[in-house]
């Protein structure tokens, strides 16, 4: 039968593919094995007797011998120097909001009603909440569910104070971090930066050593928690026996948009609240109890393209009202964006097989046919586990589809869109702790974290697991994880 | 001094800076559906306006607004009825009964839309604020709108939160009489107070669920005469009277009481009660100062025997008096309080049964309210007792109503009259020597 045929065509495909990627991938060992064999052959077959007469011909004195011993251990100790120092994920807290700042979806939709005179912009943002893939249960600062809200510079700081402290308490009962043994600190908050600066904030309320090396990043977008983690990383390659503070955080109450402006109103409907808080550490003792250790980061800024430039950008409307407009190119310079970042994280992390293939069909590309498309690694191969930053539905489907993912691999993405909503730069760790919270994370497994933010920049970080987690691991999912995955329907009548 | 950015004029020692928020169950109740009974409909043109006075103190100072909302979110995940909102059922398909101009069935869609929550200040001391006696201070310390013009986006419940200059706190209840009566409000209230102190309420009970009364009376009928049948009402649930309504609070102390009781010793139907007798007296003391013409009272009671035990229902019992002959404004009290103890012609059925529109207070006659065995002291919120209570009504027609609740130490009596406003100062005026002792 046709059907038969082509199934067992695929079958035999498939077979001839893991034997290909078994050969490619453990080459060497399968090199290697050969010679060894022989050699070893060679050696029983030579005998003791040969072998010392070999030995003594070549006429070794102690000069030669403590030569070669120092040139061995010096290159030895070059090589273990000059080796960076592994960054070790201790532990991370989630901020989980109290259910005082749930805001449903009716809610929102009348809220918007009583603030908005413009039927037009309240039928848009209806839309949107319908299609967006959030759930009933996402949260809103307490400034926000006033009508009108009250952006106040003193509701920020509250926010600020309630999310950011919430998840370091929370981080210090985990691992028992005592603030003396903070060394580095960084804190990203793209769209709020007060004086003193939110690190300060920190350094204040928990009274961290007066030689601190802190860091504030403001303006850098929802990527900035995977940059905070690579300024983390190269100053723990400079200072050893470190620990590092890493919070990532979005604080929504300044930036309620007050206008009509379609493409500025999507922020409006999607950003929530959240925060992250996590322990980075070089030291050695860490190694035994830390759950990660980071392997690669990965950035790409697509900065010099003006379009890319003005894709998210802040900017006044015509009313004054001041928001971020969203460009309807977003999904295509995500696109752009995110194959940059495969391109240099590719060769890092895919296996040979992958490799070779991508090369062979790029050379003939270029050379035999322009029409071929490009081949499209997969990286199901090199990770276990994905998180997509839940930027929206669009970003988590579009990366699906590039990506050639199973619904599998974006449910923690998805999940959290839909529990959380789109909380900015912690959004990857709510996404991870999601995993851990499913009992999927084992030791080994390998986790790719992927960030897009306003610039444009694209960025990934690539974890190993060091110890399988156990649950309930007392994260912000352990109430609902039940729940979870739950069907997120196309639109939702509201 | 001028200051530039000032935004609203404010009148000398009224209510000002309102801030509106939401508060919302505390979990997903899921889409489900409340459907109201034919009881609910009858009432859903009034509303209640309950107001609860605290006295300054530390205890005041302590109750933050946030210490007031948290409790109310898991108050609403037992009363998630009281934070949907009013839809009207799909219309039915071609071939049911009724035209497709009559308006659809109206229920609950229980979407976690939540309760309006308002703050206010005022520059005024409280105890100078009750002293004055203002008619229609209620109004100004509840919230004062109703369901409608919007009906998707109007809450069933607003709480006004009203801070004195001198610390006292003032919560302002604005309850759509649609999801219950005047006992299931105030038991809905106390439990929010209960969760406050870290007390641990009486489960709710929303079962068995509410379904329309088989036995409609057919189209074309009269109205009950307990009621005035009003409409078609649309989207906007109220009806304005033709005069402007407020409310006027007095204080019928023991003294007067007894004094009432008194007068009707001697009389071989000796049965009425406190009610009974205070309700004579407004009906007597209204007669007069509309000389005469309100021969006919429509009155509404909270029997207790007559309850079901669901936390949100409307079954207070409805039904007129009819005084005998002679004009009430001549009549004694004693001979008023025993016609309204005895003379009661119950129409609760049929009030329910009713398909029209109908405003039941203040619409075909006086309306007189029994509160008496509503325990509207019970709102303690960390163990501070309200100093004073008073419940009054909005939406009521032209005749008026008259509320009888329970005062602070329980041997007297609040009466809240809701009367057009230009009847207020005869009221006043002659009930004046009526509540004197001596």
């Amino acid at each position: 039968m046709p059907t038969g045929g082509v199934f067992s065509g695929s079958v035999n495909l498939k077979y001839v593919k893991l034997g290909y990627q078994y050969l490619v991938n453990h080459f060497l060992t399968l090199l290697l094995v050969p010679v060894m064999a022989a050699t070893a052959l060679e050696l029983a077959r030579l005998g003791p007797g040969e072998l010392l007469s070999l030995w003594r011909s070549l006429e070794l004195d102690l000069v030669h011998i403590l030569c070669s011993a120092f040139l061995v251990v010096f290159v030895g100790t070059v090589y273990v120097m000059s080796r960076p120092r592994p960054v070790y994920l201790v532990d991370y807290a989630c901020y989980k909001p109290p259910a005082s700042c749930r805001v449903p979806f009716a809610t929102f939709m009348e809220h918007t009603r009583l603030i908005s005179d413009d039927d037009k912009s309240v039928r848009f943002q209806t839309r949107i909440l319908e299609r967006s893939g959030l759930g009933e249960d996402t949260y809103l600062p307490p400034a926000n569910h006033y009508i009108p809200p009250n952006p106040s510079m003193e509701a920020s700081r509250a926010e600020a104070q309630l999310v950011i402290f919430s998840a370091i308490d929370d981080l210090v009962r985990r691992t028992g971090l005592k603030p003396k043994d903070i060394d580095i600190l960084v804190v990203n908050c793209s769209l709020f930066s007060p004086t003193p600066s939110l690190s300060a904030m920190i350094i204040n309320k928990y009274k961290l050593r007066s030689n601190i090396r802190s860091f504030n990043l403001s303006g850098m977008g929802c990527s900035a928690g995977l940059i905070s983690i690579d300024l983390a990383r190269d100053m723990l390659q400079v200072h050893p026996n470190s620990n590092a503070l890493v919070v990532s955080t979005e604080i929504i109450t300044p930036n309620f948009y007050q206008g009509s402006r379609r493409d500025m109103l999507l922020p409006n409907c999607l950003f929530r609240m959240g925060a992250a808080a996590i322990l980075l550490s070089n030291r050695r003792r860490e190694a035994r109890r830390a759950k990660y250790r980071l392997v690669h980061v990965v950035r790409t800024h697509k900065g010099a393209d003006d379009r890319a430039y003005r894709c998210v950008y802040q900017e006044e409307d015509d009313q004054g009202f001041s928001g971020i407009s969203l460009s309807k190119e977003l999904m295509a310079i995500a696109g752009d964006a995110l194959k940059s970042n495969i391109t240099t994280i590719g060769p890092l992390v895919l296996p040979m097989s992958e490799q070779l293939l991508f090369f062979f069909r790029l050379v003939g590309r270029k050379l035999i046919n322009k029409t071929w498309k490009p081949y499209i690694p997969d990286f199901k191969l090199a990770f276990e586990h994905f998180c997509i930053h839940a930027g929206g539905r669009a970003v988590i489907d579009e990366l699906q589809k590039n990506l050639q993912l199973s619904s599998r691999h974006v449910e923690a993405s998805r999940m959290t869109l839909h529990r959380f909503g789109n909380t900015s730069s912690s959004s990857l760790w709510y996404e991870l702790a999601y995993i851990e919270a499913k009992g999927r994370m084992r030791r080994g497994d390998r986790v790719w974290q992927i960030g897009f933010g306003s610039g444009f920049k694209c960025n990934s970080a690539v974890w190993k697991c060091l110890r399988s987690i156990k649950t309930p691991t007392n994260g912000p999912w352990d109430d609902c994880i039940h729940r979870y995955p739950v069907d997120v329907p196309e639109v939702v009548k509201l | 001094m001028v200051f530039e950015q000032e935004q609203e004029e404010v009148a000398p020692g009224a209510v000002h800076g309102h801030r509106l928020s939401t508060v919302v169950p505390s979990s997903v109740t899921g889409e489900v559906d409340y459907a109201l009974a034919d009881a609910d409909l009858a009432f859903k043109l009034h509303y209640l306006r309950g107001v609860y006075y605290y006295p300054p103190g530390d205890v005041a100072r302590g109750l933050a607004t946030k210490v007031l909302k948290d409790p109310m979110f898991p108050w609403l995940d037992d009363y998630f009825p009281v934070a949907g909102r009013v839809r009207r059922a799909e219309q039915e398909a071609a071939g049911g009964e009724g035209d497709a101009g009559a308006p659809r069935r109206p229920y609950i869609k229980c979407n976690d839309c939540g309760v309006r929550i308002v703050e206010a200040k005022c520059d005024r001391d409280m105890d100078e604020w009750l002293r004055d006696d203002a008619p229609d201070r209620l109004r100004q310390l509840c919230y004062d709108k109703v369901l409608g013009p919007e009906l998707f986006f109007s809450p069933l419940l607003y709480v006004q939160i009203t801070i004195f200059k001198c610390g006292g706190l003032a919560l302002g209840f604005s309850w759509a009489h649609l999801i219950g009566d005047v006992p299931s409000a105030v038991t809905c209230f106390n439990k929010w107070a209960q969760i406050l102190s870290g007390k641990k309420p009486e489960d709710t009970v929303l079962t068995p669920l509410n379904k329309p009364v088989q036995g409609q009376s057919p189209e074309g009928v009269t109205a009950p005469r307990s009621v005035k049948q009003v409409g078609p009402i649309e989207d906007h649930w109220l009806v304005s009277a033709g005069r402007d309504m407020a409310c006027y609070s007095f204080h019928v102390s023991d003294e007067v009481l007894k004094k009432l009781q008194q007068q009707q010793k001697g009389r071989h139907d000796a049965a009425a009660g406190t009610f009974e007798l205070v309700s004579a007296l407004a009906w007597q003391t209204v007669a007069k100062i509309r000389g005469g013409d309100v021969d006919t009272v429509t009155v509404v009671r909270t029997g207790a025997a007559a309850r079901s035990g669901k936390s949100l229902a409307n079954e207070m019992t409805v039904g007129y008096v009819a005084s005998a002959g002679s004009s009430p404004a001549k009549t004694d009290v004693a001979e008023l309080a025993a016609l309204l103890a005895k003379n009661v012609v119950d129409e609760t059925a049929a009030v329910a049964a009713f398909q029209g529109d109908v405003l039941v207070y203040g619409g075909a006659n006086l309306t007189l309210v029994d509160m008496e065995q509503v325990d509207v002291y019970a709102l303690e919120i960390k163990g501070l007792r309200p100093v004073h209570v008073e419940y009054g009504m909005d939406g009521v027609g032209e005749e008026g109503a008259v509320l009888v609740q329970p005062d602070a130490d329980g041997r007297g009596r609040l009466v809240t009259v809701v009367l057009p406003r230009d009847e207020i100062d005869s009221l006043r005026a002659a009930l004046g020597t009526a509540l004197q002792v001596a």
